[in-house]
C-alpha cells in the first residue's frame, strides 16, 4: 500500500515536470503540435537534418540490433562516466581525509591543553 | 523457498527484519546497476541504433519511476532536513533534483520526437525542433549528472558489493 502511495506521489511530480516543460514549449512557440491547430511548416533545423540524412552525412539505422562496429560510441560514454565518477570519488576521499585529520588535531590539541587532574 | 535450517533465531523478529533489509538492499543494488547499464547503452545511440535507443529510453522511464518510488522516503526525509537549522546533504539533494528534472525532460522529449517506437504503436508524434533541442541538451546534462549521482554513493556501492562478494549460499549474513 505504501509503495503505491509513493508511486502516486512520484507520478504526480513527474507529471508536473512534464507539464512545466509543455508550458515552456508552448511559451517559446515550440509546442507539441498535438491538437486541431494549423500545422506549422517544418523548421530550418528539421529541413537541414533531412538534407543531411539524404546526403548520408547523418547515419540513421532503424534496425533493432546493436552495431558492434560502433563500440567506440559506447566506450566514449563509459569513459566520460568513469572520469566524472572518479573525480567525485577523489574529492570525497580527500574531503573525508581532511575532516578526519582536523578532528584528530582538535582532539590532540584538547588533550594537550587539558589540565592534568590527579 | 527454502530458508535454510530452522533455528530458534531464524524466527525472531530481529532476524526477519534483518532479512527484509538485506532483500531491500539487494533489490536497490541490482536495480541501480540495471539502470546505469541501461542508461549507458541508451546514451550510446551510434551503438544501439535508433529503435533500441527509443525502446530502452521508454523502459528506463518506467524503471526510473520504480527507483524513485523506492527512495521516496529519502526524498521526504532529506527535503525536511534542508529546512532545519544546520541541515546537511544540500549538495546531494540539489544534484538529485537536477537529475530528476533533466532525465524526466529527456525521456519526455525523446517520446515526443520518437521516430520508431511510437510509430510502431501507431502514434505519429509531430516533429518539433524545440523538443529535439531539449532532448539533446537534457541528454548532455544527464551524462554529467548520472555518474555524479552514482559516485556520491560509492561507499554504499563498495560496501554492498563486498558483502555480495563474500556471500555464500546457505550462509546467513
Amino acid at each position: 500500500m505504501k509503495f503505491f502511495r509513493h508511486l502516486a506521489a512520484v507520478v504526480l511530480v513527474v507529471a508536473v515536470i512534464v507539464g512545466l516543460g509543455m508550458l515552456w514549449a508552448h511559451a517559446s512557440g515550440g509546442g507539441t503540435g498535438i491538437g486541431s491547430g494549423p500545422r506549422r511548416a517544418p523548421s530550418r533545423e528539421a529541413l537541414l537534418r533531412l538534407e543531411q540524412i539524404k546526403a548520408g552525412a547523418i547515419r540513421v539505422r532503424s534496425d533493432n540490433g546493436f552495431d558492434l562496429a560502433d563500440t567506440g560510441n559506447l566506450i566514449r560514454t563509459c569513459e566520460i562516466e568513469a572520469v566524472l565518477a572518479a573525480v567525485v570519488i577523489a574529492v570525497s576521499v580527500v574531503r573525508r581525509r581532511r575532516r578526519r585529520m582536523r578532528r584528530t588535531t582538535t582532539r590532540d590539541g584538547a588533550t594537550a591543553t587539558k589540565p592534568l587532574v590527579l | 523457498m527454502d530458508a535454510g535450517p530452522t533455528t530458534p533465531l531464524a524466527d525472531s523478529p530481529v532476524t526477519a527484519s534483518r532479512r527484509r533489509i538485506l532483500a531491500r538492499t539487494r533489490l536497490d543494488f541490482w536495480l541501480d546497476a540495471l539502470l546505469l547499464v541501461a542508461y549507458t547503452l541508451a546514451y550510446s545511440l551510434g551503438f544501439t541504433g535508433i529503435a533500441t535507443h527509443e525502446w530502452l529510453g521508454i523502459g528506463l522511464g518506467v524503471v526510473l519511476l520504480v527507483h524513485l518510488t523506492l527512495h521516496w522516503d529519502w526524498v521526504i526525509r532529506t527535503t525536511r532536513k534542508l529546512f532545519s537549522p544546520g541541515g546537511s546533504g544540500r549538495f546531494v539533494w540539489l544534484i538529485n533534483l537536477l537529475l530528476l528534472l533533466s532525465i524526466t525532460l529527456c525521456i519526455a522529449s525523446g517520446i515526443l520526437i520518437s521516430e520508431v517506437a511510437l510509430p510502431q504503436l501507431g502514434i505519429t508524434p509531430p516533429a518539433s525542433s524545440f523538443w529535439r533541442q531539449m532532448h539533446d541538451t537534457t541528454a548532455t546534462l544527464t551524462l554529467i549528472l548520472v555518474p555524479i549521482h552514482a559516485a556520491l554513493d560509492w561507499r554504499w556501492i563498495v560496501g554492498v558489493a563486498r558483502r555480495f562478494a563474500a556471500w555464500r549460499p546457505g550462509r546467513s549474513r
